[in-house]
């Protein structure tokens, strides 16, 4: 089947809550996914992300804005109407019926002839690995492969898209690890547009081709994992995605593309971001945790710091340290390299001028 | 995250109803029936209690209070349902604790339980009836055993060991499950910070208990304000109480508006019971804390000398139910008990010729009574439940009203109701079963509730997703999910249909008759050993259909389905 695209435009969605009155779950979002794509949708919770999920599977209708699968405008028809699979968080296997009846549902509901049925049954079976489990029963299954049955029964009916509601946060996290990329290699085998709903910023970064990270019922931005690492538009996303360290400049210099910053007393050559700026400004930058350098010896460039914490993680070492007054946290990989840092030593640490990053808010 | 839709004004919801006309007409039949068959009866009575010649007055209820016989049956009422009340959820916590602390082994369990359901399917009268047989004027233990001379059996001793004996098992199932959902782990914790056993059991155990103790109370306070059979072949003339002065008013006196009356200052303290037990106690529970329950340590909250004490104690109760089983089965085998012992079917030959009648009537009722009671369980459960319509919550409190009424007034209430046009339902079928679908029903409506509320929204639309309308989702998803709660509530409209009396004594006639009315006319009449036979068949044909319902509960065993025993402590 031909992959098709999904286009929000401009939806809004709010809800009756029982303590805060009306509140607004999702509001103006527009959202192209293309033919073929895994997106993410990536938030904390109540950002409006299972939400607009949940519009696009049509289980909420939105108040406002219209959904478009392929050309068809879907926002009026109802969730059995979009030939959509969903797999749900709690899975949500339906209890009374085996595996087998269980996968099978949707193509009886369709009328497929029982021959039919049988075939399209074990070869979805086979493609998540629960051949033999036809008989079973859900709640006999484990976490991993009720979560296989429930990815069985969305795909067996050759839906238009796959949409997926956080559905490894049930699982633990080694299983987690392995059932993202089944999922990501059943897409591509399948070939199929995919919308995919996690919390889970690493979750997202592995499975997905693109992600749309949101807050407050909004999209702060679109785009490849890399572009949101790399180039986060948005205080939020550049905290949502890893992690990173504020701290304040002043503007020395401007030059083309670029600007000549001092940062805790000492000058770099950074890239300006957008906007424009003027000498003497004072402003935000971030740098990650995973861009300090650390070194026993001071070098003349480097800033003289000082032990104050340290956290070992096997394959990193992270360090709360101070520099000039201000207290930073800094993560240094492979350790057998790099050695270790014990609270109350003094260290150089260095940092290169591209992993400075203006903030825009 | 999302919480409910915006969909809550009201003239959009009324809206959304006419758009679904099958919603539309199940409301309206449902209502319909609701109003002919629990809101006009009532109606009737009060209008019988407060009116008189078009005006409204309060002259009937004061002449009732005026006269000190009537206020010595309320007061009676009163202390016998506080007493039973007491006693009975003091037992039924021994009972409960024992079962779920004292670690017994499955044989054991199977024994207690045993013993514990026994009073729960039987006709109302069958405690009664061996009390009569083991302390009565020629019985067992007080004439034979004992050789107590003079020993009266007759009043409020006897009324409240019987009713006592009767209804502690409704208090054991409450606390059973309260217990038992009590995480180990808390005791262990308060273990762990240096109490004792007992302080634990006062200062954790004991609280986290009480809501299901005052629940338990207020249950069993209510079950014998409501008793009508137990009173009246035990309480005598020294100890009236209210619903036995009712009958007699009516069938003694033929006064029906003093009967109105009376049963209407029945309703004050049952509907208090009722307003206590919907708006305080089912808030005061204490929801399972912990989001995983603890493992099922070795429960270390009961000293071993304490255990068995516990034990000694539930098996002694235990025995004695159990005795008096054997000696009501003993009775119908006898010639006259008490004075000659040998043995004879007599008993049992009267049951199937001249009683036969009886027996037909009530199976045929019962039998047509139980799948009406199940499909209206089903269907106003799933409608309270699953949709949005005006109305929603007057429907499920008006359908409850029948059942938290005690069974006097639901009965008086019917036959003011229907004697005279725009419906005169006197003497017929439909009366009984009509009382009978409505007051019993609630068992199953409030099972489907608990099931539908189990089922994750999410199950019903993943079939949505998966292509089915809603017509096929609730025939092929919803509908075998609450199977067993349909299961369940014909069980119980059949299993009342078989033993309750309270009501439907006042809506007996020539033509249809019931085998607990013919219990009660041979106490009446003295033929003990008839009255026993009857009560044993009546024992044996209800058991055998809780039998069947288990086999088919278990048959269609969802996760999280319903136990037999549960639906029977409703």
């Amino acid at each position: 089947m031909e992959a098709v695209s999904i286009r929000l435009d401009r939806i809004s969605k709010s809800f009756q809550h029982r303590v805060k009155g009306l509140v607004s779950a999702v509001s103006d979002v527009s959202l192209q996914i293309e033919p073929g794509e895994f997106l993410t949708l990536l938030g904390p919770s109540g950002c409006g992300k299972t939400t607009t999920l949940r519009m696009i599977a049509g289980f909420e209708r939105p108040d406002q804005g219209r959904i478009y699968i392929g050309d068809e405008d879907v926002t009026d028809l109802m969730a059995n109407q979009r030939n959509i699979g969903f797999v749900f968080q709690n899975y949500a296997l339906f209890p009374h019926l085996s595996v087998y009846e269980n996968v099978a549902y949707g193509l009886r509901v369709k009328g497929m002839e029982k021959a039919e049925i049988d075939k399209a049954v074990s070869e979805v079976l086979a493609l998540v690995g629960l051949r033999g489990y036809e008989r079973q029963f859900p709640h006999q299954l484990s976490g991993g492969e009720q979560q296989r049955v429930a990815l069985a029964r969305a795909v067996v009916i050759q839906p238009r898209v796959l949409l997926f509601d956080e559905p490894l946060s049930n699982l633990d996290a080694k299983l987690r690890v392995h059932m993202r990329g089944e999922i990501r290699r059943l897409q591509q085998a399948l070939s199929i547009t995919a919308v995919y709903v996690t919390h889970d910023q690493e979750e997202a970064m592995a499975i997905s081709d693109r992600i749309a990270v949101m807050n407050a019922g909004k999209i702060m931005q679109t785009g490849r994992a890399e572009d949101l690492y790399l180039r986060p538009e948005s205080t939020f996303v550049a905290q949502f995605i890893g992690k990173i360290n504020i701290l304040e400049a002043e503007v020395k210099g401007v030059k083309e593309g670029g600007l000549l910053l001092n940062l805790l007393g000492r000058d770099f050559q950074v890239a300006s971001g957008h906007g424009s700026w003027k000498k003497g400004e004072r402003l935000k930058v971030f740098v990650r945790p995973e861009s300090w350098e650390i070194e026993e010896k001071r070098e003349a460039e480097a800033f003289s710091g000082e032990i104050l914490e340290k956290t070992f993680l096997g394959e990193k070492v992270d360090y709360l340290l101070k520099i000039d007054g201000q207290t930073i946290s800094a993560s240094v990989y492979d350790p057998f390299r790099h050695g270790t840092f014990t609270p109350g030593q003094k260290v150089g640490v260095k940092v290169q001028g591209q992993a400075i990053q203006v903030l825009r808010d | 995250m999302p919480v409910s839709s915006v969909t809550a004004n009201p003239s959009d919801r009324f809206r959304r109803v006419l758009r679904d006309p099958p919603l539309l007409i199940s409301l309206l039949a449902l209502w319909l029936l609701l109003g002919l068959f629990i809101l006009f009866p009532l109606i009737k009575l009060l209008l019988r209690t407060f009116e008189e010649g078009g005006r409204f007055t309060l002259a009937n209820v004061a002449a009732i209070l005026a006269d000190p016989n009537q206020r010595q049956a309320l007061w009676n009422s009163l202390l016998l349902g506080t007493l039973v009340g007491g006693f009975g959820t003091a037992l039924g916590f021994l009972f409960a604790f024992t079962a779920v602390r004292a670690n017994l082994s499955k044989g054991w369990t199977a024994f207690l339980d045993g013993a514990i359901i026994l009073p729960l399917i039987s006709p109302p009268f069958t405690t009664a009836i061996a009390m009569i047989f083991s302390f009565g004027p020629r019985g067992l233990i007080t004439h034979d055993l004992l050789g107590v001379k003079g020993f009266t059996v007759y009043g409020l001793h006897s009324t409240l060991f019987s009713e006592t004996i009767t209804y502690f098992p409704i208090a054991y199932l409450t606390l059973k499950a309260i217990l038992a959902g009590i995480d180990p782990n808390v005791e262990d914790m308060a273990f762990s910070l240096g109490s004792s056993r007992w302080r634990v059991f006062r200062t954790v155990t004991l609280p986290l208990a009480v809501p299901g103790l005052a629940n338990a109370f207020l249950l069993l306070f209510a079950a014998s304000l409501a008793d009508f059979a137990t009173p009246l072949i035990l309480a005598g003339n020294s100890f009236p109480v209210l619903p036995t002065q009712a009958y007699l008013q009516i069938t003694g006196l033929f006064d029906l508006k003093g009967g109105a009356v009376l049963s209407f200052v029945l309703l004050i303290p049952a509907f208090v019971v009722f307003l206590l037990q919907r708006f305080w106690v089912s808030r005061k529970y204490y929801v399972t804390i912990t989001g995983k329950a603890g493992a099922a340590t070795e429960i270390k909250s009961v000293p071993p000398w304490a255990r068995h004490l516990l034990l000694g104690v539930c098996f002694a109760i235990s025995a004695f139910i159990l005795y008096f089983y054997v000696l009501l089965f003993y009775a119908s085998i006898v010639r006259a008990f008490g004075a000659d012992f040998s043995l004879t079917a007599k008993h049992y030959g009267v049951v199937f010729t001249e009683g036969l009648k009886a027996i037909r009537d009530t199976l045929i009722i019962a039998g047509v009574g139980m799948p009406i009671g199940g499909i209206y369980s089903i269907l106003l459960g799933y409608l309270v439940t699953k949709k949005v319509f005006p109305s929603r919550q007057a429907m499920e409190i008006v359908s409850m009203v029948n059942y938290s009424l005690p069974g006097t007034i639901v009965g008086i209430a019917y036959l003011l109701a229907f004697n005279d046009p725009p419906l005169v339902l006197t003497g017929t079928a439909i009366i009984i079963i009509a009382c009978y679908v409505f007051r019993y029903g609630p068992t199953g409506i409030r099972t489907t509730v608990a099931i539908l509320q189990q089922i994750d929204p999410s199950i019903e639309e993943a079939s949505s997703s998966l292509g089915a309308g809603s017509g096929t989702t609730f025939r092929r998803i919803t509908l075998p999910l609450i199977l067993p709660a349909f299961f369940a509530g014909l069980g119980v409209v059949f299993i009342r249909s078989m033993t309750a009396i309270s009501a439907t004594i006042f809506l007996i006639s020539i033509n249809w008759t019931l085998i607990t009315v013919r219990i009660l006319e041979k106490m009446t009449e003295l033929e003990l050993g008839v009255a026993a036979a009857f009560s044993v068949l009546v024992v044996v044909i209800v058991f055998a259909v809780i039998l069947a319902i288990s086999f088919f509960l278990r048959l269609f065993r969802q996760p999280g389905g319903p136990e037999m025993a549960n639906i029977l402590g409703g």
